[in-house]
């Protein structure tokens, strides 16, 4: 019983990674991590709104007629997305504003929807929790780790902090859209090296 | 004359310097899965700018009429959600009624774009730049001739590197990344295009 | 219609009323500090754009909004504005402080904007924004160099077209306060 709670969580950390894994939700992915503040903050948001939806839709799965299920699977995360969007605003202005049009769109992450599709409608709701807590951190660390290295190439700093001195002349093309897509491919790449060795 | 060259202008400016998938970020699911093949990949960008061009639309009208006039901003979302799936079904009945061949060929797509974060970021980024009417349907359609474009050319070259010889752990998704990230570069080129 | 569709849409509408009812709540909850948020910011973005200022108090010209301040002396020092127009990816709003007796400008606050970050974001930076301050009103010249001369403003290496964005709506901005204000030229 433990062990399969335990199972359903470090699956979404490693196994089924989301973003190095199962590469999906690249939008939020590629977009905002061009600080690790912002990649964090992205993590922790999608976290809440996985975790929120997949307990609700665990929970009211025999209600829902299966042909009707993705409209309303996605008007009920559509719902916890505005919540965070209006809390953000409200209690952190400065991650809101830098997250700006990523916080709506985690509506329409694959990840989360795909996690409901996958997993919270099948399987009971202490599972769920498990799954969401595995697939969200997973998300979340992944983000991070790449916003941390975009940052401290992009600008020599992480968490905001200034990690190299003026000596280093950074590359600027590390937090623009082209280093986004070239270093997560570079990720990407090395976890595959990883995981066929481990 | 004046007008016309704005909307001109947005239209380039749209497909161009502000590709929705290779600068703005929106959309790379598709991008990444729809784009083995030059066939599918227009099919899939022919599918997509119908719907963004009829999405701008509406969510205009809903935006301005509904939304504004009775004061109901947290809605948005919601609703805007609700307006791209609906909108999807009923092209998608819309096509299988009227063009068999149509349906054949985009069919499949249509499901899809439901989440594709590229409809739902034009949806948003329309209130957010006070576009009037004419310049929301331009920009959509400028959004999905832009996503048209980038996910045909990276198809073109992802069909070129079947025959290339790729590291082995940078196969499939990898390298389709990188690649995207040197077509970025290039995109950036245009961003002197235009001054307004 | 049969059972089905009924049925269909029963679930929909109700996901959708409850959804809607929990929403309104929590827009009503956070509104009043998103609204202090947006009021503090304009506030600090008011005394910096009129470092002079000890208080001010909102006017309406022409159906433009207006922020006068005032020193302890109760005389106008200065007055700012805000102003939106196109940058780069989105709209670039700021607030632009000018001291009409001197016919110059104070200094500029970029209050919000969806430039690059690492480029065209570095317009909040104050290497930047120090380009506006103390210059005489008229039109600038954004140069790729050290100015050499008072109307030219420095871009930023790698984002020209955001530096000129921001200087026209700031040209934009001088017009208007001129307009409702008379002096100048």
């Amino acid at each position: 019983m433990a062990g399969q709670l335990i199972n359903d969580f470090k699956n979404g950390l490693w196994q089924e990674n989301p973003i190095f894994r199962l590469v999906i939700g690249m939008c939020p992915t590629l977009a905002v991590t061009n600080t690790t503040e912002n990649g964090l903050a992205m993590g922790i948001a999608t976290l809440f709104v996985l975790l929120s939806s997949e307990i609700v839709i665990s929970t009211i799965k025999k209600l829902i007629p299966s042909n009707v299920r993705i409209p309303s699977y996605i008007l009920i995360i559509a719902t916890f997305v505005t919540f965070v969007d209006y809390f953000l605003k409200a209690f952190f202005p400065s991650i809101a504003a830098s997250l700006s049009l990523f916080v709506p769109l985690i509506v329409v992450n694959c990840l989360i929807l795909g996690r409901q599709e996958a997993f919270a409608s099948k399987n009971p709701v202490h599972r769920s929790i498990a799954d969401a807590l595995g697939m969200g951190l997973g998300f979340t660390w992944a983000l991070t780790l790449l916003g941390a290295i975009r940052e401290f190439l992009g600008m020599g700093s992480i968490f905001g902090l200034q990690i190299l001195g003026a000596w280093y002349k950074p590359m600027i093309i590390m937090v623009l859209p082209a280093g986004a897509f070239i270093s997560l491919g570079i990720l990407v790449g090395i976890m595959n090296i990883i995981s066929r060795e481990g | 004359m004046e007008q016309f060259s704005q909307v001109l202008l947005l239209f380039v400016s749209t497909v161009l310097i502000n590709n929705f998938i290779l600068v703005r970020f929106l959309g790379i699911c598709p991008f990444l899965g729809v784009s083995k093949q030059v066939e599918t990949a227009f099919s899939m960008g022919l599918a997509t700018t119908f719907v963004m061009t009829l999405t701008a639309a509406s969510t205009w009208l809903i935006n301005t009429f509904i939304l504004e006039a009775f004061n109901l901003p947290f809605l948005q979302y919601v609703s805007f959600i609700i307006v791209i799936a609906s909108l999807v079904q009923f092209v998608e009945m819309f096509i299988r009624k009227t063009s068999p061949v149509l349906y054949k060929a985009l069919g499949i797509f249509l499901p899809l774009i439901t989440t594709n974060c590229a409809i739902l970021g034009l949806a948003l980024l329309i209130p957010l730049n006070g576009y009037n009417f004419i310049s929301s349907v331009v920009f959509g359609f400028g959004a999905g001739v832009g996503f048209t474009l980038a996910i045909v050319l990276m198809a073109g070259l992802r069909e070129g590197l079947q025959f290339g010889d790729v590291p082995e752990s940078l196969k499939g998704v990898p390298i389709t990344l990188i690649i995207a990230g040197i077509m970025a570069m290039a995109f950036m080129g245009f961003s002197g295009l235009i001054s307004m | 219609m049969n059972n089905k569709t009924s049925g269909l849409i029963i679930t929909l509408t109700v996901i959708g009323i409850v959804s809607a009812i929990l929403l309104a709540f929590v827009y009503q909850w956070t509104t009043p500090y998103i609204e202090k948020h947006q009021a503090k910011a304009q506030e600090a973005a008011v005394f910096t754009v009129l470092p002079e200022a000890e208080r001010y108090q909102e006017v309406t010209k022409d159906g433009m909004t207006f922020f006068e301040g005032y020193d302890s002396a109760n005389s106008r020092v200065g007055v700012a504005m805000v102003v939106t127009g196109g940058g780069f990816q989105g709209n670039i709003e700021l607030m632009v402080g000018v001291d009409l007796s001197k016919q110059q400008i104070n200094t500029i606050s970029i209050l919000n904007h969806q430039e690059t970050p690492g480029l065209g974001a570095r317009i909040t930076e104050k290497a930047y924004r120090n380009n506006f301050a103390n210059k005489p009103f008229g039109e600038y010249q954004v140069v790729k160099r050290e100015p050499t001369d008072p109307m030219q403003v420095e871009a930023i290496s790698g984002a020209t077209i955001s530096s000129e964005k921001v200087t026209i709506i700031v040209e934009n901005a001088i017009q208007k306060i001129q307009q409702a204000y008379g002096g100048g030229a």
